[in-house]
């Protein structure tokens, strides 16, 4: 017995004064949030792992082991004898820039330290609640913007950017309303480029400019999950093999789903488009 | 136009794209300018490196990438912000969109055997493949574009 202890003891990580266990309780609860709010809205798995890790250590763990999965997060906090294990579900996948580089801030003033486990709390509940950045129509607006400048990039005329435009602004119209109604999102994001394909297919039953097809490929861009892909690309380069193909997975998934989407569009209008 | 105009004009529309999906990823505002600015160096040097030089696709986009992930540790550093955030919006504009779009329309047509007259399954097939594996190749070097100076700057020992 007693060479257990010994064993538990002597191993090569920093030993913090002892914590109380309510205290090591409060630090895996906050660390794990930090870290769901940091994967449901855009990170890639070593950015989770590490602020995790940082966040515990920082607020008086000796060590903390953490496992991110694709969907949620496990971490075991030491201190002294003591350890806490906790699981934490991560479900849904959204994108959202300024809650990451918020709890990026947090992770920094922890090792600044800065930050103890009250503050933190307080903080995670503000970032937690945070409204978005840019109202609802300004988004609509610049992402039909967006997608009417991929249009001139494909190579298309001022005919193809405005119906571009118009199509990729109800798309996306579309989108935010099924999101708030909690619509599964490959529903979405078939319905939207169902919507938007067949919004930007009118130029091309009209025979509006030279090359009005350029509309259907750039209305349904808004769809395309660019995050999820380039996330996967970035797991697998740092060995996070099945974090990224899962990601890769849900970004192929999502493919898909445009395309059975412009698919109806393709047979419902009769459309022909050559390759 | 000279390719110089070219070039010019072409990161003036990828910017737009940028500053869409900036606000789309709800990017934080101050962030906004370094963001666009990503989106306009990254497209416009595939652009020029392409036409100026006749390099590949997928060999431009690699370029574009390694210029965007630069460019997003030097912000990064300087705006106190992750590097994600500039590096991810200034890609955008380079992901496949249009090949993607063409491999999943020759899909369709495969599918359905619903062919342009002069063109033959064979020739469906082969290009359809093509669109595929291009549309891989680029993401995979938008994403190796990115993470090099992330590898080159972040060596400090794992914390985990």
């Amino acid at each position: 017995m007693a060479e257990m202890i010994e064993a538990v003891i002597d191993d090569d990580h920093p030993h913090k004064p002892p914590m109380e266990r309510e205290e090591l309780r409060d630090v895996i609860s906050l660390s794990l949030w930090a870290g769901q709010m940091l994967l449901q809205n855009g990170a890639d798995s070593q950015k989770v792992e590490e602020t995790v890790h940082r966040l515990g250590t920082q607020l008086g763990c000796d060590w903390m082991d953490v496992v991110v999965l694709y969907d949620s997060i496990i971490a075991t906090t030491l201190n002294n004898r003591e350890f806490r294990t906790k699981a934490r579900r991560a479900p849904g996948r959204g994108v959202n820039l300024e809650k990451i580089v918020q709890i990026n801030d947090l992770s920094y003033q922890a090792m600044r330290g800065e930050l103890d486990r009250f503050v933190l709390r307080r903080e995670l509940r503000r970032i937690d609640k945070l409204s978005p950045n840019y109202g609802r129509w300004t988004v609509v607006l610049f992402v039909g913007l967006a997608c009417a400048a991929f249009a001139r990039l494909f190579g298309g005329d001022l005919a193809a950017m405005t119906i571009t435009f118009l199509a990729a602004a109800i798309g996306m119209a579309i989108r935010q309303q099924m999101a708030l109604a909690y619509f599964n999102p490959i529903l979405t994001t078939i319905v939207t480029a169902f919507v938007a394909s067949l919004v930007a297919s009118v130029g091309v039953l009209l025979k509006l400019g030279a090359q009005p097809a350029v509309a259907i490929s750039a209305a349904v861009l808004l769809l395309v999950p660019g995050v999820p892909l380039i996330n996967a690309s970035e797991d697998l380069l740092n060995g996070q093999i099945i974090n990224g193909l899962a990601r890769g997975t849900w970004g192929l998934i999502l493919s898909l789903a445009i395309a059975l989407g412009i698919a109806m569009t393709l047979w419902l209008t009769g459309i022909k488009i050559a390759l | 136009m000279s390719v110089v105009l070219l070039v010019l004009e072409d990161a003036l529309w990828s910017a737009l794209a940028a500053l869409g999906f900036a606000m789309l990823f709800n990017a934080p505002r101050r962030a906004l300018p370094a963001c666009v600015l990503a989106g306009a160096l990254g497209h416009g040097l595939r652009y020029g490196v392409m036409h100026g030089l006749g390099a590949s696709l997928v060999a431009s986009s690699l370029l574009g990438a390694l210029a965007v992930g630069f460019l997003a540790r030097w912000c990064a550093v300087r705006l106190k912000m992750p590097a994600i955030v500039f590096a991810v919006v200034g890609v955008i504009p380079m992901v496949p969109g249009a090949y993607a779009f063409r491999t999943m329309i020759g899909v369709l047509q495969i599918a359905g055997g619903i062919m342009e007259d002069s063109t033959t399954l064979t020739q469906v097939m082969t290009q359809t493949v093509q669109n595929g594996v291009i549309t891989a190749l680029i993401l995979a070097a938008l994403a190796m574009g990115i993470s090099v100076p992330t590898m080159i700057f972040q060596r400090q020992k794992p914390v985990v």
